[in-house]
């Protein structure tokens, strides 16, 4: 997860502590302690009591050494999604679409210039999913990530910008500021968002955004999957239109849900 | 129900195309309408027209003073908002289909039933007078024994705003069969008295919807987002009846081919041919509207002879006589036989049997 820096007020260092601690070890997903007492630069002995403390309370596991995070995280993860309203209203599609494609399909919502997956499905094609929900990524880099750059106004997106540093994972990464613009555009125009390897090399991803009748932005969709099967035609057309299906529905349920709840 | 028939108050739910059609009648017949909405841009359009503000939630309405509900949503959402209409104790018009799939549809039935309340379904075109006409020609077996229909609604281009929910199937249960389809099933089914279907041929294609080549010369609703084209746009069937009656039925939202909705019913005694066809091209802003019903006899005298007669009927507007009849019914208390909620499960469960048919 991106790191704040507390600009108003008072902030309790210790708590800043463990944050950064716990975001060192979800990074690393297992770490010892003294690689954690030099990447947050405090003594072995005061992380070893933050580490002690918090495994108490079964927010970190120990193993041979080293920490990962515990499950308490998955029961405030888990209520966390719960209360999301498009989680509700999307999680059967998100399902579907998987079945159709057989692909990795992602609900992803937009949470502080990051994109956050809150649920996902895997289809046949897949034995064990590419990632976590929960997962953290950027936006200029992503399907899901420009999608809601795209829908959102220009001057959220130049805010957005202006703290970011479009950093290149592989040759097609968009690093230049007014290619990003330009392709925003596209993305607006054709209501499609594409990573076509931008990310990770050997991944193409497709996403659409989801969008209230009074134009708030709710999430993005996505649909991912390695070049040898997402390949031209079904990465530039048949997936596309499957997501729009599919998206077009959610914004539809969305629309009528107050309805079938209350009426 | 001690309304006032003269001046009652109607709910509508769901202002979009058809809601605002409803809309316009209604006033025009005298009627306060108040709405509800769950689209803003929708709402706004009404408020600006009707002076009115919507509701943004049915509930609301149900609470104020109506009289009785008009439901033209989306069709997934007819049951929730047709349940909780009948159990305010309120009497309901349902656009046509009545629900997006057979068990919504049956659960529409059965709270109208529970509720004791009337549900009439918008199948429109049953009030058109030559259809009117034709129905009481073969009741009362002026054709003979009616052995076969050949059932057409064809439009060359009609997609209805293709790419919004009338082209989606969890949204809509289907495409062009569940549209316009569903109008023929209707009217073949008043023609044959509520028959029960033995077998069923039938075939889908889906040729128009994904071709963005396609031009569009007219259409239901907007087509602002090219988004969700997942139905069928066309569906040719050959169903038999349990007493050996036959129907050919042909349906499509878009075809290569003039634009027809016909019925051509052929008796033992006599045959008869409907068109209805409402063309209603952009290309030709007149359209051309046919309301013509032919009669063809055989006559034996010094010479053998043909007699092709046309019936002539004023013309009418359907919907408005729609309308009167459901706020009759309303006022009144007894259920109107035609477009009743029984008959719109039958064409429901028709439709249902047909898409098992295809192979889409």
């Amino acid at each position: 997860m991106n790191e704040r820096q507390a600009d108003t007020g008072k902030t309790i260092q210790s708590i800043e502590t463990m944050i950064r601690l716990l975001d060192v070890i979800r990074r690393r997903e297992s770490v010892g302690v003294t690689e954690l007492a030099n990447e947050v630069g405090r003594s072995k002995s005061t992380v070893h009591h933050y580490l002690r403390t918090l495994e108490l309370y079964d927010c970190l596991e120990k193993s041979d050494g080293t920490y990962q995070l515990g499950l308490r995280f998955l029961t405030y993860g888990g209520q966390a999604r719960f209360r999301q309203r498009i989680y509700q209203l999307a999680k059967s599609d998100v399902d579907q679409l998987a079945a159709e494609t057989g692909e990795q399909v992602r609900l992803v919502v937009e949470r502080g210039g990051h994109g956050i997956a809150i649920y996902q499905a895997e289809g046949e094609h897949l034995d064990y999913p590419r990632s976590y929900v929960g997962s953290v990524d950027e936006l200029h880099c992503t399907a899901a990530g420009k999608a809601f750059l795209a829908a959102l106004s220009p001057d959220r997106v130049a805010e957005l910008l202006a703290e970011t540093e479009l950093v290149g994972y592989t040759e097609n990464t968009i690093t230049d500021k007014d290619v990003l613009l330009e392709e925003l555009e596209q993305i607006r125009s054709r209501e499609v968002a594409y990573d076509d390897e931008e990310r990770t090399e050997g991944i193409r991803c497709v996403a659409v955004a989801i969008t209230s009748r009074s134009g708030e932005l709710l999430g993005a969709i996505s649909v991912s999957g390695p070049t040898d099967r997402l390949t031209d035609e079904r990465f530039r057309s048949k997936i596309p239109s499957q997501l729009q299906n599919i998206v077009g529905v959610v914004e539809i349920n969305t629309t009528y849900s107050d309805w079938a709840d209350t009426v | 129900m001690t309304a006032n028939r003269d001046q009652l108050t109607i709910g509508i739910v769901g202002v979009g195309t058809h809601g605002m059609n409803h809309a316009r009648v209604l006033r025009d017949l005298g009627h306060e309408v108040i709405a509800a909405d769950a689209d803003p841009t929708t709402r706004a359009t009404f408020e600006s027209e009707f002076e009115t503000d919507p509701y943004e939630n049915p509930s609301e309405l149900f609470e104020s003073d109506v009289d009785a509900v008009i439901i033209s949503t989306p069709t997934k959402f007819h049951e929730p908002v047709a349940t909780s209409a009948f159990e305010a104790g309120l009497d309901v018009l349902v656009e046509k289909p009545l629900a997006h799939t057979v068990t919504s549809a049956e659960r529409i039935a059965a709270a109208a039933k529970r509720t004791n309340q009337i549900c009439m379904v918008g199948f429109h075109h049953r009030f058109r007078n030559a259809c009117t006409v034709l129905e009481e020609y073969i009741e009362e077996g002026y054709l003979g024994d009616v052995t076969h229909i050949d059932a057409k609604f064809i439009r060359r281009r009609g997609v209805p705003g293709r790419g919004t929910w009338y082209t989606s199937d969890e949204i809509a249960g289907g495409g062009a069969l569940m549209d316009v389809g569903s109008h023929a099933l209707d009217l073949l089914f008043s023609f044959y008295d509520w028959p029960t279907i033995e077998n069923v041929l039938a075939t889908a294609n889906a040729e128009f919807g994904g071709q963005e080549s396609y031009a569009y010369l007219h259409m239901w609703g907007e087509d602002s987002e090219a988004r969700m084209y997942d139905v069928e746009d066309s569906v040719n069937a050959f169903l038999e009846f349990d007493d050996g009656r036959t129907a050919d039925i042909e349906i499509a939202w878009a075809a290569n081919t003039q634009s027809v909705h016909s019925y051509d019913v052929r008796g033992t005694e006599a045959g008869a041919s409907l068109d209805i066809t409402n063309t209603l091209e952009e290309i030709d802003p007149t359209g051309s509207r046919q309301n013509t019903l032919e009669l063809y006899e055989v006559r034996n005298g010094v010479v053998d002879h043909f007699v092709d007669s046309e019936v002539v009927c004023p013309r009418n507007d359907p919907y408005r006589d729609e309308l009167s009849t459901f706020l009759d019914a309303v006022v009144s208390g007894s259920r109107p036989e035609r477009n009743n909620v029984h008959q719109a499960l039958s064409v429901q469960r028709a439709i249902d049997r047909l898409y098992d048919e295809v192979d889409y």
